[in-house]
């Protein structure tokens, strides 16, 4: 795509949101109102900064990621919008913060350039794990800073030192991930030949060397703390996936993929039997409309939503997906499905394996291997969210409640979604010949 | 490195696949299943504030109608302009509680098509005709209202037929409801109430309750043994102060503890007439379950019948009464576990009245457009012949003498003959059911009809279907007669 076309895409997803606002007040007002003309604006501004900064800081980068990217936005933006514009509002503000950090992300690899962040991963490691641990800051001690219990999930932290009228709220997970995935990579970097090389063979099996499995086992210990500690399947096994297929990706040793597995297995059934809210995750992703009077409910509305829209939707507006539980955050999928039908899903999934494709392409280009392993990283951690979210929506995996990338409501989701574009894009760039 | 990333590559896209086939099944293959489900509230949702179509009497009374919100353009309020009396059949169109009565079996006819879409668009250059139609009911409106009157708001049901054709006339369920609590943003709250409220006015007694008939069910059996030349009004039968059941210690005695002749024969006119207990045990076990089965299924029980909505089918159980001879003898007199719903027992009256045809019972007599146009009329169906003419015309005499001579002279009217049955059946609680059923007039049937009253503290212990469901009767083909001419 040249320079020109992406951005006129841009425009052309800004269009589209603003345009979903218009017929979502139609429908439930006939009125027309400041705010698709205010959407539009954010929108053009927000990815039209990114696109800029892209332009400004790393002119050679992919032309293929920004595009979609607003896209998925713009059709989570007006389910948003139509399920509740005062969260809306919010998003919108949330978007153009998202778009200022992402375009800071970018300016920064410019001066140091990717490889500033290899040689920071301990501090970045650091500081992932404190921000993943935030949430297990009690709620009620005097301190500002503390961590907040959401739907029977410690997601939340709240800062509320008494400068704003209102507390700010965000989920340090969605930034964590980050760190994580920039550390894993640096480090299986350094260690991939003593990885790779480290191995026995028992009858047709590779088995990694019981050593070498120790990272496995730290990373897994922290993914089951935090699926204790707080109660967060789905950030959980976001976190041991990623690295799971990071380790395979560097070393190509299937022991890593069979051994995380097995690993995924146990903590799950440990935590089947150990706890009530995982047995309840469990029938209602197995049984939904057995369980509809409490389990199931969710997943029964889900599919009840994507039922009614069928092919071509009930339309923006038209529709009734406030009648699923947390529609804009976890459902956000169904409420797509609902009114924009058959035809909105497709395109939305289509529009995540295009962006998937585009980083998986840069990781296959790369010729670093801490750049590789990083653009991989990031993509499969986008994959494996995408996946585990519409999967849980559509009945394919247990529901773990993580947000759907881009489109879900949410600013923290939206920070750490951008500026791992912004990573990737600065990968492409450098790597670009 | 490459090879790794490509495989996970490989499996990242299976597992998009894997989400587009599941969004496929979901969004295309079980749409309509989905959208249907009944506990998906989105269809009743979607007709919430548009039009629908009338539903009237024949003579023009308005049932349900649609009302332009005065507060809100292109909004439609649904009203029951006759309120309670009616709320069973018509039942409500509720946004938060879905459809009942009429308003669920007909809201295909009764729903605007009208969708605020391209579709409509679609429709009009089509031709298409987007306005709701209405219905017609076969209910006569005073009737229905006299009934519901007459039950005073006790628990109890009347059920009204026109013998000819199975046409409902009146079918009142009491105590009842006002459907139009139920329609608003208040419906769930109101609904709850109802739940809880005295004697559950949400339940419909006159067609999906069943109840033990009594002796009203003496019919059934005098038909059967009529029917099959086994005996004739003139037969003569023991009169025992008390009937003992074979093979059990327990006996069958009359109303009172008296007998019901000279205490030595007793005919079975004289039985029927004065509703006597010892020789209708005695009868239903020398016929036998599989004989009194043959008439009993031809008068539709242990059939599904098809009514306007689903009806639990009357019940007399052959198969485990054939072993039973004591259970015989009971369930001679209409207990034991003979079970029907007054729609059920004025069928049966129906028939005997109409010379033994047995009808389905209809609501609806015709579906039409919103210029007036008729598009559809419903037509009687028979279920087949219950009993010979013969038979039916000899029932027909011996009724007539209960209401002139018997329990049931609080059944007759001033100048027209009265054919009828009481009962008071025991059932399985503390206090009876009082029954009627009858038609009229004896020499070309117009009504038939069924009336129960549910037994109670406030019935109390002596309650009876001559003293209490038969009067009920009288007044109501009085006003039947006075409203034909």
């Amino acid at each position: 795509m040249t320079r020109k076309a992406e951005g006129f895409t841009i425009l052309l997803a800004s269009a589209l949101a603003a345009f979903g606002v218009t017929l979502v007040n139609f429908a439930n007002s006939g009125t027309l109102d400041a705010q698709s003309a205010l959407t539009f604006l954010v929108f053009a501004i927000a990815f039209g900064a990114l696109f800029v900064a892209t332009q400004t800081w790393a002119p050679r980068a992919s032309s293929l990621l920004i595009a979609p990217v607003a896209a998925l936005t713009a059709i989570g933006f007006l389910e948003i919008y139509r399920l509740d514009p005062a969260r809306a509002g919010l998003q919108r503000w949330w978007l153009l913060i998202a778009a200022a950090v992402a375009g800071s992300v970018l300016y920064l690899l410019h001066l140091g350039s990717t490889e500033i962040l290899r040689r920071y991963r301990y501090t970045i490691l650091l500081v992932s794990v404190i921000l993943l641990l935030l949430p297990n800051l009690p709620s009620d001690w005097g301190f500002p800073l503390r961590g907040l219990e959401v739907n029977g999930s410690r997601l939340w932290v709240v800062f509320d030192a008494g400068l704003t009228p209102f507390s700010l709220q965000f989920q340090p997970a969605e930034l964590a991930k980050l760190g994580l995935v920039i550390f894993v990579a640096a480090y299986l970097a350094d260690h991939q030949h003593a990885l790779r090389q480290a191995h026995r063979q028992v009858g047709p099996f590779r088995l990694p060397e019981p050593r070498q499995l120790l990272p496995l086992l730290i990373t897994w210990g922290l993914s089951v703390f935090i699926l204790i500690s707080q109660r967060d399947l789905g950030a959980s096994l976001l976190l041991f996936a990623s690295f799971v297929l990071l380790l395979y990706a560097a070393t190509g040793g299937g022991g890593y993929l069979v051994s995380g597995g097995l690993m995924t297995l146990l903590a799950g059934f440990a935590g089947y039997y150990a706890f009530d809210h995982v047995q309840r995750r469990v029938a209602g992703w197995l049984q939904p409309f057995e369980n509809f009077e409490d389990a199931g409910y969710q997943i029964s509305q889900g599919l009840f939503a994507l039922g009614s829209g069928s092919l071509s939707g009930a339309g923006p507006g038209l529709g009734r997906p406030d009648l699923i539980p947390n529609a804009a955050t976890d459902f956000i999928f169904a409420a797509v499905g609902e009114e924009l039908g058959f035809a909105g899903t497709v395109a939305v999934l289509a529009l995540y394996g295009l962006i998937m494709a585009v980083g998986l392409g840069i990781a296959f280009r790369s010729r670093d291997t801490f750049r590789k392993l990083l653009a991989a990283g990031l993509t499969f951690v986008l994959g494996v969210q995408t996946f585990l979210i519409i999967g849980g929506v559509l009945r394919l995996v247990p529901l773990t409640g993580i947000t759907l990338p881009f489109m879900s409501y949410g600013g923290s989701a939206l920070v750490g979604n951008l500026v791992l574009v912004a990573i990737l894009l600065r990968i492409s760039h450098e790597e670009a010949k | 490195m490459n090879g790794p990333i490509r495989r996970l590559a490989l499996g990242l896209f299976a597992s998009m696949a894997a989400l587009l086939i599941a969004v496929t099944w979901f969004q295309v293959f079980r749409a309509d299943a989905l959208k249907n489900d009944p506990r998906n509230a989105r269809p009743a949702l979607s007709e919430r504030g548009k039009e629908r179509g009338l539903i009237v009497t024949n003579d023009g009374t308005v049932l349900a109608r649609s009302d332009e919100d005065p507060n809100d353009a292109l909004t439609f309020v649904r009203t029951y302009p006759e309120g309670p009396a009616f709320a069973h059949v018509v039942g409500y169109s509720s946004f938060l509680l879905g459809n009942t009565g009429l308003e669920q079996t007909y809201s295909q006819d009764l729903r605007s098509r009208r969708d605020i879409t391209i579709s409509d668009l679609v429709a009009v250059i089509l031709g298409r005709d987007l306005r709701p139609s209405s219905i017609e009911v076969t209910i006569d409106a005073e009737l229905q209202k006299a009934a519901f009157a007459a039950l005073a708001g006790r628990r109890g049901a009347v059920v009204a037929l026109d013998p000819n054709t199975g046409a409902v006339l009146a079918s009142v369920s009491s105590p009842s409801f006002d459907p139009e609590a139920l329609i608003g943003d208040d419906a769930d709250a109101a609904w709850n109430a109802l739940l809880e409220a005295e004697g559950s006015p949400l339940s419909d007694r006159a067609t999906r309750e069943l109840y033990a008939p009594g002796s009203t069910f003496k019919t059934v059996v005098a038909a059967a043994g009529i029917d099959t030349g086994f005996v004739g009004p003139e037969s003569v039968f023991p009169d025992p102060v008390a009937f003992p059941l074979p093979g059990s210690e327990a006996t069958i005695s009359n109303y009172g503890g008296r007998v019901c002749a000279d205490g030595e024969t007793v005919t079975l006119l004289r039985a029927f007439v004065v509703s006597c207990n010892t020789t209708f045990a005695n009868l239903a076990i020398q016929l036998g379950a599989a004989d009194l089965g043959i008439t009993a299924e031809a008068l539709g029980f242990n059939r599904e019948l098809e009514f306007a909505w689903q009806i639990p089918p009357a019940q007399f159980n052959i198969g485990e009464l054939e072993d039973d001879p004591a259970a015989l003898g009971q369930s001679g007199i209409g207990e034991r576990d003979v079970r029907a719903a007054p729609l059920h027992m004025a069928m049966i009256a129906a028939t005997i009245a109409n010379g033994g045809q047995l009808y389905s019972p209809y609501l609806v007599s015709r579906v039409f457009d919103a210029d007036g146009n008729t598009v559809e009329t419903t037509e009687p169906v028979p279920l087949g012949r219950a009993m010979a003419p013969t038979t039916a015309s000899i029932m027909t005499q011996m009724m007539e003498r209960v209401v002139t001579e018997g329990t049931g002279t609080s059944a007759s009217v001033a100048g027209v003959r009265v054919a009828g049955k009481t009962g008071t059946a025991q059932g399985s609680g503390e206090f009876p059911h009082p029954w009627f059923i009858g038609f009229a007039p004896v020499e070309n049937p117009t009504i038939a009809l069924a009336v129960f009253l549910e037994g109670g503290p406030d019935l109390g212990e002596t309650a009876t279907g001559g003293g209490l469901a038969a009067p009920i009767a009288s007044t109501l083909i009085d006003i039947w007669l006075s409203g034909e001419q």
